[in-house]
């Protein structure tokens, strides 16, 4: 018999080139476990189904990590779960909401984690021990807003805007070229 | 589920009386794992002579969250405490940014060949 090959290749992303936007609702329970997964996803929507570049789609995956991450270790308890909320504005901006149900000890106040925001960028970075480059850094540099706010039940939501079309793309692109490499 | 995979090994150098500490990452440093896989490096810091230099090769980690990196900034200092030097050589394109954006490279020289991370040490 004749080799016969192909392949045959699923339904295509939906692009957003309409006007409507696009929402997506993830909960996952409060484990780190399941972190791979919403990476996987972040990296594949930004690419497939947005405007963004493929170096953007990889800045998000890191972005919506360190909000999730942020949010299992310091504003859920362990059997509880967290909210995710993709929502894409063609030709304007992708918002990205991570919402948490709060720790029964420890509570802390969006405010204070403001706070802890402030101190962190404030700190010389090689003094910056382990923690405190997530939302400080890496969430507030590769978005436009960065938004917290208190929930009536104990927990928080931090809500990140990136506009499509704004001078930052520029700008960081070029200062993340490998001109940078110290060598 | 997140994995990474380490090879630990020695570089002779010409020159240098220790020998340097090569540190190969494979695969994906975050929140799951980034925790178990710093004290093998704490061990390796502990036990290497004064004045020994280690570079991490990150050509084949495909991800890196600011835990992970806060403990290479934690290496730093240990391993600087020593008299020794730690490089970064070959980050794959948006783990070197991720790297960047948190302001590591002011801190840690990177290269883009062993070679040169070997010269560097």
């Amino acid at each position: 018999m004749k080799e016969i090959k192909g392949s045959i290749k699923g339904a295509n992303p939906v692009k957003i080139n309409s006007d409507k936007d696009i929402e997506i609702k993830i909960e996952i329970p409060t484990k780190a476990y399941f972190m791979s997964g919403i990476r996987d996803f972040t990296l594949q929507m930004i690419k497939n189904m947005t405007d963004f570049s493929e170096n953007w789609a990889y800045r998000f995956q890191s972005v919506v990590d360190e909000l999730c991450n942020n949010a299992i270790e310091h504003g859920s308890n362990e059997d509880s779960y967290i909210k995710i909320t993709f929502i894409a504005v063609p030709d304007k901006h992708i918002k990205i909401i991570v919402e948490d149900f709060g720790k029964k000890d420890n509570q802390i106040s969006a405010k204070e984690i403001e706070a802890k925001i402030l101190k962190s960028k404030n700190t010389p970075i090689k003094d910056l021990g382990l923690r405190g480059r997530g939302l400080a850094y890496i969430v507030s540099k590769w978005t436009d807003k960065l938004e917290i706010r208190d929930t009536e039940n104990g927990g928080h939501i931090i809500e990140i805007t990136k506009n499509l079309n704004d001078q930052t793309f520029q700008t960081l692109e070029r200062s993340l070229e490998p001109n940078q490499i110290i060598i | 589920m997140a994995e990474v995979k380490y090879t630990f090994s020695e570089l002779l150098v010409t020159g240098k009386t220790n020998p340097i500490k090569l540190i190969a990452l494979e695969g994906i440093l975050d929140e799951s794992n980034a925790d178990d896989f710093a004290p093998k490096v704490y061990e390796v810091i502990e036990q290497m002579p004064n004045e020994t230099s280690v570079i991490l090769d990150l050509e084949k980690l495909s991800y890196m969250n600011s835990k992970s990196i806060g403990y290479i900034a934690d290496y730093y200092n240990k391993v600087t405490a020593k008299g020794g030097k730690i490089i970064i050589a070959k980050p794959a394109r948006n783990v070197k940014e991720t790297l960047c954006v948190v302001g590591l490279d002011q801190m840690i020289p990177f290269t883009q060949t062993l070679e040169e991370a070997k010269l560097q040490a």
